[in-house]
């Protein structure tokens, strides 16, 4: 991790927010102490396995698990019919609808098999060997049906259909048949054609991506205890316990209220732990042995059976005039959903066009299943797909005027009040100075003039999220400080929200714990992810520690026999407010907290809030690269990644988390993808032969963190986990077309591709 | 005081036969809801169920609580969720 570039007009200087203390989930897990989701054992427990469909597409003709319950050892085996049926209907808002018919057969599968991996018989046993040896005496009778991977032919009129009923939402056709295609959405604003006949230069392209997954370290895992009387208690690694909670006690048909959900440490998510596999099934298996049951992934589970980002296959247009300024753009997106509905299409329909001023524009998106595992969230969903096409096709329109493609894009920012394709106006600014910042980059004047070197410029745009959180503030009988909240520390949130709370009390760091708390402990809290904790619980956090600070007011006026109001709280002590108040010495938290029974018992507060008015994120890099033409190896010489962090709380996080999803990025354009064979089984289940970025590929990622605080926010934070993964593949993309003058439209541009691009050339 | 509320266009094709743009008389969201809900019997519950709103271009879960200033532009989108 670097000291980054920090650009900010702030005249405002705080004690501990902006500081960078060691973070306080460092020892435990360098130490192997942390508790991961697997790392649990509770007496008895018995050890889980999943078995899943070998098979891309199948009917279930048959389940016999007799053999199996006769093996010793065996405790409980549950299918798909020991779950509750769910009604088939899409529940919520559009775009993260819930269909729980869906969501039961994708944890248990009931008439088919989708894809490679589906959850087909969970079993529980004394020990892992055993449990493994029962799947193995496991007889699913399959009879095996055409499949399909690709979108662009699950699309087609003939293919093999996941759903025979299932009519497309969304088409403007009457009387649509069966499809692979769940939905169709457009977006529009202005004249699309009459922005196109006002443009000198009119390029477009098509695009291919491949999936790729989150590629979370730690496997999926949990530990389910249910009791004879209904209550239940899980231990889970995930992104929201809440969710794994509501997820759970729905896919069982028990209260929410019954159950209990305890976060594990998290060992990366990134968006892909924010869906429920194993809960459920553990859960189930526990109720059914009366055992506490622990269910983990292996690595090949988790590419088989948990959701991976979209692939997609789509088309771009953009108009520009002379000058650079973009008249028109349009594009059509079209996205593999997995094996159920539920692609994040729209939001790349939403984000692709929104850094820009671009008074005519239209968004198509299609969500189109096929027979992979269901698609699941990954860091800005759906965003950076949709930016590759459309960044690169701009990158095109710079280089046909011959404009400097940083240059074009400050002459198209989106200020406030230029509205979005979605329709609402921005309301913050941000992407000008972050624009601004990455051209005054030391590096921007130099760009590499080696052979087969290049350099590509890309941008992006992610709306953060905001949201409901809880909070809870102790003050111990010492002055020490305990700060709960029900958000998964995934990016250093506890440092975070440790930070904004000593900041808001006024004494120092070391003196505030920070926890994350279980679903019996702290108010309802959703997922982390959306890059809204920060934002969101930090209000939380803020409001939960002003109320202790009113109190604490309240218990020192009391000591001092005084009018409440005649105290205030200033630099972590209670201070008479004026001198007619009276002459009394400043008393600190531990002072006060030291006479806790006194005054009233125990000092503590809790704050719930629905944070609004959150600040999206912007995002600008630039990428130097060099070719091998004897390989097609893409060497990254150097990379500058600006980003609009409103005010960065502790910036080494938000260093990490820009270099994070940069590399992410960096392997998402160069190396990672699905590959299925003619059977439409996996073939690079594993990161062996699934090639993720290591340290060696990568150089030093500058990053530079511009901060136009939001006002909304006490201490002016933004979401900044998610906009940094929307450039990268076009910026690489563009830097490669600098250097080998060929346009590459394929996800990944990996060594193979790029010498047989190189080959076309010659 | 008078507000403008928007759809986009393909949610104003389910739910309000086209039409983007409405006024209402609110002061906060849930009036808005409440007028809405008047127009078209069954509109205020979709909303909030299945929108984030903008208010003058501030995004927001679709809460009563949330104030509606004078002349604001309401502006129902679709929900976003993150990963």
């Amino acid at each position: 991790m670097n000291d980054s570039t920090i650009v900010t007009d702030s005249v405002k200087r705080f004690k501990w927010v902006g500081t960078r203390p060691i973070r306080p989930d460092g020892v435990p897990k360098v130490t192997g102490r942390a508790m991961y989701g697997a790392d649990l054992k509770l007496p008895g427990m018995l050890y889980g396995k999943i078995l899943r469909s070998p098979h891309a597409h199948a009917k279930i003709l048959k389940i016999d698990t007799t053999k199996a319950a006769k093996l010793p050892g065996v405790k409980a085996i549950v299918t798909a019919s020991d779950l509750p049926e769910q009604k088939n209907e899409f529940i919520g808002p559009e775009r993260v609808a819930v269909n729980f018919w869906h969501v039961t057969r994708n944890i248990l599968a009931r008439e088919k098999a989708l894809y490679e991996g589906h959850a087909i018989v969970g079993i529980a046993a004394t020990s892992a060997s055993i449990a493994e040896e029962a799947a193995s005496l496991i007889e699913v009778t399959y009879e095996v049906l055409p499949h399909v991977i690709d979108v662009d032919e699950a699309m087609k009129p003939g293919a093999p259909l996941l759903f025979e009923d299932m009519i497309p939402r969304g088409l403007t056709e009457p009387n649509p048949k069966p499809s692979n295609i769940s939905k169709r959405l457009e977006f529009s604003m202005g004249d699309i054609e009459k922005g196109f006949a006002a443009a000198d230069v009119v390029l477009e392209k098509e695009f291919t991506t491949a999936a790729v997954h989150q590629g979370y370290i730690e496997p999926h895992a949990c530990v389910a205890k249910m009791e004879a009387d209904g209550q239940g208690e899980i231990w889970s690694s995930s992104q929201g316990h809440f969710q794994m909670r509501a997820l759970t006690a729905k896919i069982l048909g028990c209260k929410i209220g019954d159950l209990r959900v305890t976060p594990a440490e998290i060992g990366g998510g990134f968006g892909g732990k924010t869906v429920t596999y194993l809960e459920p099934v553990a859960a189930l298996l526990s109720r059914k042995s009366g055992l506490p049951v622990r269910l983990q992934m292996t690595r090949e589970d988790v590419f088989k059976g948990t959701g991976p980002t979209s692939g997609s296959s789509m088309w771009a247009k953009v108009g520009v005039k002379k000058d650079g300024t973009i008249v028109a753009a349009d594009a059509v997106f079209k996205f593999q959903a997995g094996a159920f509905p539920g692609s994040p299409v729209m939001n790349a329909c939403l984000c692709a066009y929104s850094p820009y001023d671009i008074a005519n524009a239209r968004a198509v998106g299609y969500d189109v299943v096929s027979n992979r595992p269901k698609s699941a969230a990954y860091r800005a969903p759906g965003a950076p797909i949709g930016h590759f096409a459309v960044e690169c096709v701009i990158d095109m329109c710079a280089k046909a005027i011959g404009m400097d493609p940083l240059e074009l894009r400050i002459k198209n920012v989106a200020s406030i009040g230029v509205p979005t394709i979605a329709g609402p106006k921005h309301a913050h600014a941000g992407f000008m100075e972050t624009l601004q910042a990455l051209k005054a980059h030391p590096a921007y004047a130099n760009p590499p003039t080696g052979p087969n070197q290049g350099r590509g410029v890309a941008c992006g745009y992610w709306f953060n999220g905001g949201g409901e959180s809880s909070a809870t503030m102790q003050v111990n009988a010492d002055g020490t400080v305990l700060v709960a909240t029900g958000s998964p520390d995934i990016g250093g949130s506890r440092a975070s929200m440790a930070i904004m709370a000593a900041e808001t009390l006024g004494v120092d760091y070391n003196q505030v714990r920070a926890i994350v708390a279980d679903t019996g402990t702290v108010g309802y809290t959703h997922v982390t992810g959306g890059s809204r904790v920060t934002f969101a619980t930090g209000m939380a956090v803020v409001d939960a520690t002003k109320a202790v600070i009113k109190d604490v007011c309240r218990r020192a006026a009391m000591i001092w026999d005084v009018d409440p109001e005649g105290v205030i709280w200033e630099d972590g002590f209670a201070k008479p407010a004026g001198a007619n108040v009276g002459d009394f010495k400043p008393m600190s938290l531990a002072e006060i907290a030291g006479k806790a029974a006194a005054t009233g018992g125990p000092i503590t507060a809790s704050a719930g809030v629905n944070a609004g008015a959150q600040a999206p994120g912007f995002g600008a890099h630039f990428v130097d690269v060099e070719i091998d033409p004897e390989t097609g190896h893409c060497t990254i010489l150097k990379y500058v990644a600006a980003q609009d962090v409103g005010r960065a709380i502790h910036p080494s996080y938000v260093e990490g988390q820009i270099q994070g999803g940069v590399v992410q990025g960096i392997g998402w354009a160069l190396n990672e993808e699905y590959i299925y064979n003619a059977k439409g089984l996996l073939d690079n289940a594993g990161f062996l032969d699934y090639r993720c970025p290591v340290a060696s590929d990568m150089p030093m990622i500058d990053t530079i963190l511009v901060e136009v605080p939001n006002p909304v926010h006490p201490y002016g934070a933004k979401g900044v986990g998610e906009v940094n993964i929307c450039p990268p593949m076009a910026a690489i993309a563009n830097a490669i077309e600098s250097a080998i003058k060929t346009r590459m439209t394929h996800l990944p541009m990996s060594p193979p591709r790029v010498l047989a691009a190189l080959d076309g050339g010659k | 005081m008078t507000a403008t509320v928007t759809f986009t266009s393909g949610f104003a094709r389910k739910y309000t036969n086209g039409v983007r743009e409405f006024e209402v008389e609110a002061t906060n969201l849930r009036g808005v809801l409440r007028e809405m809900e008047k127009l078209f019997p069954g509109l205020g519950h979709t909303l909030e169920e299945e929108t984030n709103v903008a208010i003058n271009g501030e995004l927001h879960e679709t809460g009563y609580f949330q104030a509606v200033p004078p002349g604001a532009e309401v502006f129902f989108i679709p929900r976003i969720e993150g990963g």
